[in-house]
């Protein structure tokens, strides 16, 4: 049994100090490029969803109430800080902000919801007519989700049913 | 009088199980660092118990799985009262980024209730300890849910069948309300 | 003779824990961490008393007793120790108690993990007795080899010194010395030999259907047991200085235990666990210069 080798390890770890950090007494700083939670900025957002198309957890949610207005829902369960969201902005109003300290009781706590209007021209009432069918679409309001419960609907309405598009799976328990 | 005594201890010495339903072990990794020396966690009073009958707080992370909810299901029960679950991650508080793929059942709280959730994917250890903390009662949350309305509704709306010219004017003659 | 008795009782009970908890600290600082405070394992125990208590396992009924009967055989066993002043009890017991009252402390681990009777806690405690079966004996022939040279089985004549009382250099006391300090780790189930009941990073060990009270029983047992043994190794075979008017001979009494208890920190901090296999072939080494050494004081040496 090398007893040496036992001292020169408990006096490495002697020598060493006490290396841990005061963390909730003392602030602890982070990188530049941290992503944390991402932080929408109303007064720039335009409405045109692309954060929601490209979140790849399916975590914005987008409901258009009639023509003009369009409800923006963020919710923070299940995001992975990845970025996308704030890259595809065009108007750059989602911020990958510093903050890592989310811990809550509730749940519903992260949420973030935007409620936008969508511009009309004051003369007609009309929306802007864009050039192309597929940017029609987009102005004439194609997002159904489902904000009360949560959920991303996979169908236009045209074609939505009475039932929910996904089974709740029943767990069997002896 | 001791019963007091016992229930104020309860914030001051937690035995930790870490019970992982199918995740990725990015947050496991976390969780580890958590009591290494650098973030020790140890000062706490926390201590990593093997069994989930000396437990006080399970952390669960990874979704429900349909394999592993009755195993989870059965670990929930077996820990004596008080006790707490921690979600930890993005997995276990909302179902992660397969949420909707065939072997998820969904966050870790359609098996078991969930006191208090850490999201991150994964969270840094710093903001695992910070979530230990506020359950402890040493620090405030921090968040808080936000609404914006751009403009209070309802909002006049304007249809071009109720427009009427006027001399060189053009009226409004009836403001359909939304 | 009672209320000395019930000293030694309250003082055990008091100190264990802060035992406990300068082991748990030091244990931090030489891994270069801040550890628990020093009065964490009060906090444990009282926690431990107040969750619920979750009876399962094969016979509960056992399990009741058996939570009891563990920190009782500690309890009794500090009665007879002593510490600093005269043992209280000596006159009710002699060196054969003792030895009895040792290995009941043993077998309470293993009633406690058949009475459970689950997989893990099975497996625990046959690896329990494999190495209660090369352990207890170290002790009981320390405790015999004192009591053939002072000719008696009292208490009081074995306990202080009586392994050296040989004329010229004691040679059964010097090498029961030295194997008492290479297997002690194992008497208070520290690494590395911490094989069956501290286990509960590898497999749970025998205490893993027990919650609430009747852990926190058996965890003051094990914490109890730190000192008692200590105790008894002090008085074996470091009595000096314990013949010492009242509050300097128990202040030096307790300063040589807490001064083992850090000799036993500094060995369970830098070392890891053994395997079953390799702890049997280390104790049998042992035994054997154990059995050498009685021999040798059987002639007189």
């Amino acid at each position: 049994m090398s007893m040496i080798s036992k001292f020169k390890e408990a006096i490495i770890g002697l020598k060493a100090g006490c290396v841990t950090l005061h963390y909730p007494a003392q602030p602890r700083p982070v990188a530049e490029n941290f992503r944390g939670r991402p932080i929408f900025d109303a007064q720039k957002c335009i409405g045109c969803a692309g954060c929601a198309n490209n979140c790849p957890a399916r975590e914005i949610l987008v409901l258009d109430v009639c023509q003009e207005i369009r409800i923006l829902k963020y919710l923070g369960r299940r995001c992975t800080y990845c970025g996308r969201c704030a890259d595809v902005c065009p108007e750059k109003a989602i911020t990958m902000s510093h903050e890592f300290e989310t811990a809550t009781n509730k749940i519903g706590d992260l949420h973030q919801r935007l409620d936008l209007f969508m511009s009309t021209c004051q003369r007609c009432g009309r929306c802007f007519k864009e050039s192309s069918p597929l940017e029609q679409l987009k102005l004439k309001g194609y997002r159904f989700d489902d904000l009360d419960h949560e959920r991303w609907i996979f169908r236009s309405r045209a074609y939505l049913e009475a039932e929910p598009v996904v089974d709740d799976i029943k767990i069997e328990l002896d | 009088m001791l019963k007091n005594l016992c229930q104020k201890m309860f914030g001051r010495s937690l035995w930790v199980y870490h019970a992982n339903s199918g995740g990725c072990n990015g947050c496991d990794i976390e969780v580890l660092n958590v009591l290494t020396p650098y973030y020790d966690v140890e000062r706490f009073g926390i201590k990593l118990v093997g069994s989930p009958r000396h437990a006080d707080v399970m952390l669960c992370q990874g979704p429900a799985l349909r394999a592993t909810a009755r195993a989870l299901r059965y670990a929930y029960e077996a820990m004596p009262a008080p006790k707490l679950v921690f979600a930890i991650g993005g997995c276990a508080c909302g179902g992660g980024i397969w949420h909707d793929t065939y072997a998820v059942l969904g966050p870790v709280e359609t098996v078991i209730p969930v006191n208090f959730y850490i999201p991150g994917c994964p969270p840094r250890p710093e903001a695992i300890i910070y979530g230990v903390a506020v359950a402890v009662g040493l620090v405030d949350k921090k968040v808080a849910p936000v609404e914006f309305k751009q403009l209070p509704l309802p909002i006049p709306r304007y249809h071009p069948a109720d427009l009427t010219g006027r001399d060189e004017m053009v009226v409004y003659e009836k403001a359909e309300k939304i | 003779m009672i209320a000395g008795g019930l000293a030694n009782v309250a003082m055990v009970l008091l100190v264990a824990p802060l035992c406990e908890g300068v082991l748990r600290k030091v244990t931090a600082r030489l891994q270069s961490r801040r550890g628990p405070p020093l009065s964490q394992p009060y906090f444990d125990l009282l926690k431990l008393l107040g969750k619920e208590d979750i009876e399962s396992g094969e016979s509960p009924a056992l399990q009741r007793f058996v939570a009891r009967l563990s920190l009782a055989a500690a309890l009794t066993l500090a009665c007879l120790v002593p510490m600093g002043f005269p043992a209280p009890m000596n006159g009710a017991g002699d060196v054969i108690l003792l030895i009895y009252l040792l290995t009941l402390c043993g077998i309470s681990t293993l009633l406690g993990g058949l009475a459970a009777g689950s997989t893990y806690s099975l497996l625990g405690i046959g690896r329990e007795m494999m190495t209660m079966i090369a352990l207890e004996p170290l002790f009981a022939i320390a405790l015999l080899i004192g009591a053939i040279h002072a000719r008696s089985f009292r208490l009081d004549a074995v306990l202080n010194g009586s392994v050296y009382a040989v004329p010229g250099i004691p040679w059964s006391g010097l090498i029961l010395l030295v194997i008492m300090v290479l297997s002690f780790q194992a008497f208070v189930q520290r690494m590395p030999f911490d094989i069956s009941g501290a286990e509960t990073e590898i497999m749970e060990g025998p205490l893993v259907e027990y919650s609430g009270p009747k852990l926190a029983l058996f965890k003051y047992a094990q914490m109890a047991r730190l000192v008692i043994h200590s105790g008894l190794f002090v008085a074996l075979f470091a009595p000096w200085g314990s013949g010492l008017a009242f509050p300097l001979g128990w202040l030096l009494f307790w300063a040589k235990v807490l001064a083992l208890v850090l000799l036993v920190t500094a060995v369970a901090a830098t070392h890891a666990r053994y395997r079953i296999d390799q702890a049997i072939r280390y104790f049998a080494g042992l035994l054997a210069a154990a059995f050498a050494a009685l021999a040798l004081a059987g002639y007189g040496y």
